[in-house]
């Protein structure tokens, strides 16, 4: 059984992060789209549920990998259906709002992820990503080798120009 | 006991202190990196059970890199300052000891790196942690953060640079303990006597057990 796609539970596109905002039940494809999404937040009514995932296996396995074994397991395992609080507890959302204020909360993220200057933010997305799967020693050369290219970039100039002249940066993604 | 321009640090009974003064950020300079690493070598040899690791002042822990010298890096020289880091960080790290930050103001960008790499950390009221790499179009904490919060709530942090207060600092598991800034230094003393109290070579096995626990299997056994 996989449930319709839910006016509850929408992907919003910030630059190049995706954000899952959840405002009632997700379950199904709709918990799919959320696991897979960079950023969660929810209203407070929001209630999530792996019931009726299309691949319970791949669900497991990239929960373990947002919130740890413990949590996952409490999850998949535990078949209850979890609330925003419990939710905002597992890590499995970073924030939670009340629901009238969450179209304002939306729009301030989405603001401040499209005010960062793009590509480090694209470059911090894949290394977060990739982190997983290298030794530390591995993971620390790949975060220099993205440092050593961002430090030459025009965005970084700016931020660092605009921090000495107390002023508000603008990045091109240069 | 010693100390330099920016670092001071002593032997309390079987606990060592560093304390990072470079006002009014405590931004980490070069005497930081050294200092830190003198510090640790004579603790090493003083036989200190545990360490503590704070920054002067109620404002900041350790403001991260300087903007200025971050500003001067060029191709040739930004590996050698990547190095430095690299250094002072993997020495706390490997130090046989746990090492306790006592955040008592802002960790940001390198700061937070430093405050990440310790073993333990509790904070102040006024602890304030930033990955703020990514406002200044870098990245720093990316592979700590990774490691010590799994995916879900490491992406939001890093991808945003937003401020982690005190208390939802405590709520992910980065401060183990959230106390008033009056409190903050007998709060960590506490937390390094309790470690000193143990078996020193179970607590250094541990340390070097959980730091490799989420490592890949691989067949390289120097990594």
């Amino acid at each position: 059984m996989t449930p319709e796609k839910s006016p509850d539970v929408r992907m919003v596109a910030a630059a190049a992060i995706t954000v899952a905002v959840v405002t009632g039940a997700c379950a199904g494809a709709d918990f799919e789209s959320v696991i897979d999404a960079d950023v969660r937040i929810a209203a407070g009514g929001a209630t999530f549920s792996p019931a009726g995932v299309r691949d319970p296996v791949g669900c497991a396995r990239r929960l373990t990998r947002l919130l740890g074994e413990a949590r996952a397991k409490e999850i998949m395992l535990g078949g209850r259906t979890v609330s925003a609080a419990d939710a905002l507890r597992l890590g499995l959302v970073t924030r939670v709002v009340p629901a009238p204020e969450i179209g304002e909360a939306v729009s301030a993220l989405e603001a401040g992820l499209r005010a960062l200057p793009p590509l480090a933010l694209r470059a911090v997305r894949d290394a977060v990503h990739a982190t997983r799967d290298l030794t530390p020693r591995e993971a620390l050369a790949l975060e220099h080798e993205h440092f050593r290219r961002l430090i030459a970039t025009r965005d970084h100039k700016a931020a660092v120009a605009a921090f000495f002249g107390g002023r508000e940066p603008t990045f091109t993604g240069q | 006991m010693g100390s330099n321009a920016h670092t001071r640090w002593w032997a309390d009974g079987p606990v060592g202190v560093i304390v990072l003064d470079n006002p009014p950020m405590n931004v980490l300079s070069d005497d930081n990196r050294r200092g830190i690493r003198a510090a640790l070598d004579e603790f090493r040899e003083g036989g200190a059970r545990a360490v503590v690791l704070t920054g002067a002042g109620e404002r900041a822990f350790c403001g991260g890199a300087d903007l200025k010298e971050e500003e001067e890096l060029t191709t040739e020289t930004v590996g050698r300052f990547l190095q430095r880091g690299d250094e002072t960080f993997r020495a706390l790290r490997e130090y046989e000891r746990p090492v306790v930050a006592a955040v008592n103001g802002w960790a940001m960008g390198g700061g937070l790196v430093l405050a990440l790499w310790c073993d333990v950390r509790v904070g102040s009221t006024r602890a304030k942690l930033g990955a703020v790499g990514v406002k200044v179009g870098l990245m720093a904490s990316n592979v700590q953060l990774s490691r010590l919060l799994f995916e879900g709530p490491a992406r939001d942090l890093l991808l945003t640079g937003r401020t982690v207060e005190a208390e939802e600092a405590h709520r992910l598991g980065l401060l183990s303990a959230v106390v008033p800034p009056d409190a903050l230094m007998d709060e960590a003393l506490g937390w390094a006597r309790e470690i000193a109290a143990g078996p020193p070579e179970t607590v250094a096995a541990l340390k070097r057990a959980i730091n490799t626990a989420l490592d890949p299997v691989v067949a390289d056994a120097s990594r």
